[in-house]
């Protein structure tokens, strides 16, 4: 026998007789509810998505500004948005991206953006009081699910505008 | 099972799914161990990678590429950690330490069961002797049946390394078996 046979059928032979102590799974286990715990519903991707659109989203601007804004297409007249706790600075910082937005995403995916983020920031509205605070249980279970829905909808625009304006 | 159900069931896992995770540690963990255990002889650090093994399954998983294997996959995943157990100095320490243990108490570091598959298999004694470089290389060769570019990808080592580590490993386990007296294999 060749010994390159004879180290395969040995070493098979060892594997066979390995046995991984049962008493490891409990361990492996307990690391892994610590995992989930750390994660709670929250995947990375999720996470980094809810960053990008806390930059927007979360700073409800309350500023005036000129009609001509994309910005003022989402939220209206500016007296919806006044009692949301926002600033001139996250406004114009809302402004920015949708301009970013619109000259990234072609006509088509553009107005589809628009429609998604719109919703979703209605959404947002209703659940953030005056001083800029959000409070999820002011949506009913089905208005949660919708947003779950816009966030992960909305998440291919929103890689592209923040890929391709920082690459 | 296959890959794509394995891949399925880790997904699941890595979303807090505690079923799949447990029908991925049933499919995988005899094959995680037995890999580490070849590569490392103390029997608590072995559990310690093992278990390494598993936390870092769920936190690459998005870096998992679905067009290779998934056993590639967790190999590398698994000599990666064993490497890096090996270069954790304090590790070195106590392994000196365990060194100078042996030297007195030639077994006490070891199972039972390991023990005696190393008498019975004098071969495998040899392959123990083996650095670990020389080993790693005889382990994914011919236990996991790797070819020499897929162990250097994992090792993340020059093709040419690999071929020589493999031949002087063999050169290394053939002066050897002549030297306990065994010839029967020896070309």
């Amino acid at each position: 026998m060749s010994i390159d046979q004879e180290l395969r059928e040995e070493l098979r032979q060892v594997a066979d007789s390995m046995h991984c102590p049962p008493d490891l799974y409990g361990r492996v286990q307990q690391s892994y509810q610590q995992y989930v715990n750390e994660k709670r519903g929250r995947s990375p991707m999720k996470k980094r998505l809810l960053a990008g659109i806390a930059a927007v989203a979360i700073l409800i601007p309350s500023a005036v500004f000129a009609s001509s804004y994309l910005a003022d297409e989402i939220f209206g007249s500016v007296k919806t948005i006044e009692q949301h706790g926002g600033s001139q600075e996250s406004y114009q910082e809302i402004e920015g991206m949708l301009q970013t937005a619109k000259s990234k995403l072609s006509e088509a995916e553009f107005k589809e953006f628009m429609e998604l983020f719109k919703e979703m920031v209605q959404l947002k509205l209703k659940m953030t009081d005056e001083k800029g605070i959000k409070l999820e249980e002011k949506l009913t279970q089905e208005e949660k699910q919708r947003f779950e829905q816009l966030v992960s909808k909305l998440a291919p625009f929103f890689e592209k505008i923040n890929g391709n304006a920082k690459p | 099972m296959n890959d794509k159900e394995l891949r399925s069931w880790l997904e699941q896992a890595t979303l807090g799914d505690e079923s799949a995770f447990q029908l991925v540690y049933e499919a995988t963990h005899q094959d995680v161990y037995r890999t580490v255990a070849f590569l490392v002889y103390d029997k608590q650090d072995v559990e310690d990678i093992v278990n390494e093994v598993y936390m870092r399954m769920w936190r690459s998983f998005h870096q998992y590429d679905a067009n290779r294997p998934f056993r590639f996959w967790l190999h590398g995943i698994t000599i990666h950690l064993v490497q890096d157990w090996k270069r954790k100095a304090w590790r070195r320490i106590r392994l000196f330490e365990r060194n100078r243990q042996m030297a007195c108490e030639p077994f006490n570091w070891t199972d039972k069961a390991f023990l005696q598959s190393e008498m019975q298999h004098e071969l495998f004694g040899l392959v123990r002797q083996l650095s670990y470089k020389l080993r790693v290389v005889v382990i994914l060769r011919y236990f996991h049946d790797y070819d020499l570019e897929e162990i250097a990808d994992i090792l993340q080592i020059p093709v040419g390394t690999v071929k020589s580590r493999h031949h002087r490993a063999l050169h290394e386990l053939r002066k050897r078996i002549e030297m306990t007296g065994g010839n029967e294999y020896v070309y």
